[in-house]
């Protein structure tokens, strides 16, 4: 007899429900081959670093293996974590989390706090000095991160042009920079447009820009001051005002254009913007595409006029996590430590050109070859002494766009004084927080 | 037999049809059900997507009723509509009207007219935003051509919203040029060779037979404009992140960094239902005005 038709369209829907049931049950691959699943950031210098990382650490640790993948690709890491952490899927350990999303996740009990481990406070000391550990610690008192590596941001400049403008070294205070835009911000070829402008701030309100702009000066101009203290803002001050007031200035008399970076290339290689706050992966791009002759270097940001004292700055910070969905975490943290060693630091530095967080790297003979060779690379190392995270919030991502919004319109647009813009910035940010 | 019932030679009712759209079904329920019910469970809740759900009433609801950027990023969308909409429907209709005479090429010009249609819409701002640029743009080359100063298309908070309008309309209208052709195709001849044994002119034929007869596109066109205008997002997205000032800030565009850039679920979610039920007042408004229109 012949099965009818609709009996094998059900029993076809049948098969693939039950084995897309199964897919879904399915064990991790970690819990399945007793492995531990490590992420790293998904850039090609930081999977060749983790490929060697690995590997060494499987040939020496054959009862604990590690398996390395890249973060999928996606808009941002960020998104990737969440999705993986939301979908209970994330790895056993992430090297590439940004400092701002980690109250989210002790919140949810996402993480394991590090400092649980009875070799923590060991581990930590050896490594780093006291204010980051408590810069990593979260609200709760506990440690959930072990602070990895830094790009610290600084200011890179045309040292070719300033040399030839007569300007013997890059801007150190505000008034020394807006001299130096008044001299060279110009129009070259008489046709009525600037051709050569002195800086290029991103004008755009989103949050995470205030990175590279307001909170690095911020950072520099207060001595290394972050944003809160206690769970409430502290930036309503004369510092946060004369930063806003400093940036209005280089929108204001055009020193920096108003307008996206869009089109042409890179502006600075090109040569129609004298300086750019950025970080050391600058040197890389710079190498690769410069135009012969060009000479370009890096100096701390500006300061205010009469500023004394070391000048610090934004670190950007990315940390190493073990999520609570590990049941390996003992292990991740064995394997964590061999990660942040002294030769895999020095592995971090000359494969990825990111500064480790770690004492005295400029000390360390291990390290002097590679500045020797890398003389760039030497000021960053330098201000990498110098450098602050953000606070650890819930909220930051609303905190920095509070700021955006006030930057855009004080800084961008000047529909509002300095000190208008700081103190609606602080009051939103005090609402946030609340 | 009774109308409607459908019955199997051997007179049982015919179930292999509830078999076959099942798939549909159960699609449909999957992924459009469940996430509007979701939605409206959220509505009474705080969540962010990796802690536990927190019931909080109408807290969101007393939210929004202070949240003027909100209601700032409705009324730029509401700007944005009133620029993109007229322009949209007279450029399609014209253009339409154009490309319904007897030209040489064209199938050439109605495929060019397309061909924005189908390409990305993040590749067309790209595009856009190159034109746009204020020191490299191909506008401000062509103004500076002529002594004109150079425009700040979209950074400047007075112009944003419009150079916007105008890429968009730009991208769509090639959809609207063959709804309106189709309709024009549709209108019997004969009304118009009537129309030229009384001598009419062209305005006269265009504006008392053409545009009475394709009034029902008309409707369409408004309609599927104003539900597109009002779902305005990857445009500010990629040029100008809802600035300059919030001035293309466009109520999807901030629905959505409500809830995936700060994580507010619920309050993300009761936006989305707010917003969901001015737009069918909206829609609700033209159709009545649309129909007393064409009721002739």
């Amino acid at each position: 007899m012949r099965t009818p038709r609709f009996l094998v369209d059900i029993t076809c829907m049948l098969f693939w429900a039950v084995l897309l049931f199964c897919a879904g049950c399915s064990q991790r691959p970690s819990e399945r081959e007793g492995v531990i699943t490590y992420w790293s950031a998904n850039s090609q210098y930081e999977q060749d670093l983790a490929k060697v990382v690995v590997a060494e650490w499987n040939q020496l640790h054959p009862d604990i293996p590690v398996r390395h993948q890249p973060i999928p690709e996606g808009q941002s890491s960020e998104e990737i974590i969440l999705a993986a952490v939301v979908g209970e899927s994330p790895p056993d350990i992430y090297s590439n989390m940004w400092p701002g999303d980690v109250e989210i996740y002790v919140k949810a009990k996402a993480l394991v706090p590090l400092s649980d481990f009875s070799d923590f406070v060991s581990v930590a000391d050896s490594r780093l000095k006291p204010e980051l550990v408590e810069e990593a610690r979260s609200l709760d008192g506990k440690v959930y991160q072990i602070p990895w590596k830094t790009n610290p941001i600084m200011m890179l400049y045309n040292k070719g042009v300033l040399a030839e403008n007569g300007f013997a070294h890059p801007a150190r205070t505000y008034s020394e920079y807006l001299a130096q835009a008044k001299a060279l911000t110009a129009d070259l070829d008489g046709d009525g447009y600037t051709d050569r402008y002195m800086s290029l701030l991103d004008i755009r309100a989103i949050w995470w820009q205030r990175f590279f702009d307001y909170y690095t000066f911020y950072v520099a101009a207060t001595g290394g001051k972050t944003l809160m203290r206690n769970g409430r803002p502290t930036f309503d001050n004369p510092e946060s005002v004369a930063v806003f007031d400093f940036l209005k200035t280089l929108f204001k008399e055009e020193y920096a254009p108003l307008e996206k970076a869009t089109g042409r290339g890179d502006h600075f290689l090109a040569g129609r913007v004298l300086t750019r706050f950025t970080g050391p992966w600058e040197i890389t791009h710079a190498e690769k595409f410069k135009p012969d002759g060009f000479e370009y270097d890096f100096a701390p940001i500006p300061v205010p006029d009469g500023f004394e004292g070391p000048v610090y700055t934004y670190g950007d910070f990315k940390n190493i996590v073990i999520f609570r969905t590990s049941n390996k975490a003992e292990a991740a943290w064995q394997f964590a430590k061999f990660m942040i060693s002294r030769k895999n630091d020095h592995r971090l530095l000359t494969m990825t050109s990111q500064i480790p967080i770690r004492k005295n790297v400029l000390g360390d003979s291990l390290y002097q070859e590679y500045f020797q060779e890398n003389p760039m690379m030497m000021r960053f190392a330098r201000q990498a002494e110098y450098v602050r995270g953000i606070d650890l919030s819930k909220a930051m991502k609303e905190v920095f766009d509070a700021i955006s919004q006030e930057y855009e319109a004080c800084v961008v647009y000047a529909a509002k004084s300095p000190e208008a813009a700081v103190h609606d910035a602080s009051k939103r940010v005090e609402l946030i927080l609340k | 037999m009774k109308a409607g019932l459908h019955k199997n030679k051997k007179g049982k009712s015919d179930k292999i049809g509830y078999l076959l759209v099942s798939p549909y079904l159960l699609h449909l329920c999957l992924f459009v059900g469940f996430p509007i019910v979701f939605c409206f469970v959220l509505v009474f809740h705080k969540w962010d997507i990796v802690s536990e759900m927190e019931w909080v009433g109408l807290t969101n609801f007393s939210r929004l009723f202070q949240d003027k950027l909100f209601f700032k990023a409705i009324l730029n969308t509401l700007t944005f509509l009133l620029v993109h909409i007229p322009l949209q429907l007279i450029i399609a209709l014209f253009l339409a009207e154009l490309l319904n005479q007897k030209l040489k090429i064209r199938g050439f010009f109605r495929a060019s007219f397309f061909m924005p249609v189908v390409v990305s819409g993040v590749v067309i701002t790209i595009l856009w935003d190159q034109i746009y640029a204020q020191d490299t743009g191909m506008l401000n080359l062509i103004l500076a051509k002529f002594g004109m100063p150079k425009m700040r298309w979209l950074t400047s908070p007075e112009l944003a919203m419009p150079s916007i309008a105008i890429m968009a309309t730009w991208k769509n209208v090639g959809l609207y040029i063959v709804l309106f052709l189709v309709g024009l195709q549709a209108v019997p001849k004969y009304l118009y060779e009537a129309a030229d044994l009384e001598g009419a002119s062209h305005w006269y034929k265009f504006t008392r037979i053409t545009l009475p007869m394709i009034n029902p596109t008309v409707y369409m066109v408004v309609i599927l404009s104003t539900i597109g205008g009002f779902s305005l997002f990857i445009e500010p997205y990629v040029m100008t992140g809802g600035g300059p000032m919030n001035s293309t800030l466009s109520a999807v565009l901030y629905i959505y960094n409500q809830g995936f850039f700060f994580y507010h679920m619920g309050y993300a979610a009761t936006l989305a239902f707010f917003f969901a039920a001015i737009i069918f007042a909206v829609i609700m408004i033209q159709r009545k005005v649309i129909e007393k229109e064409s009721a002739y």
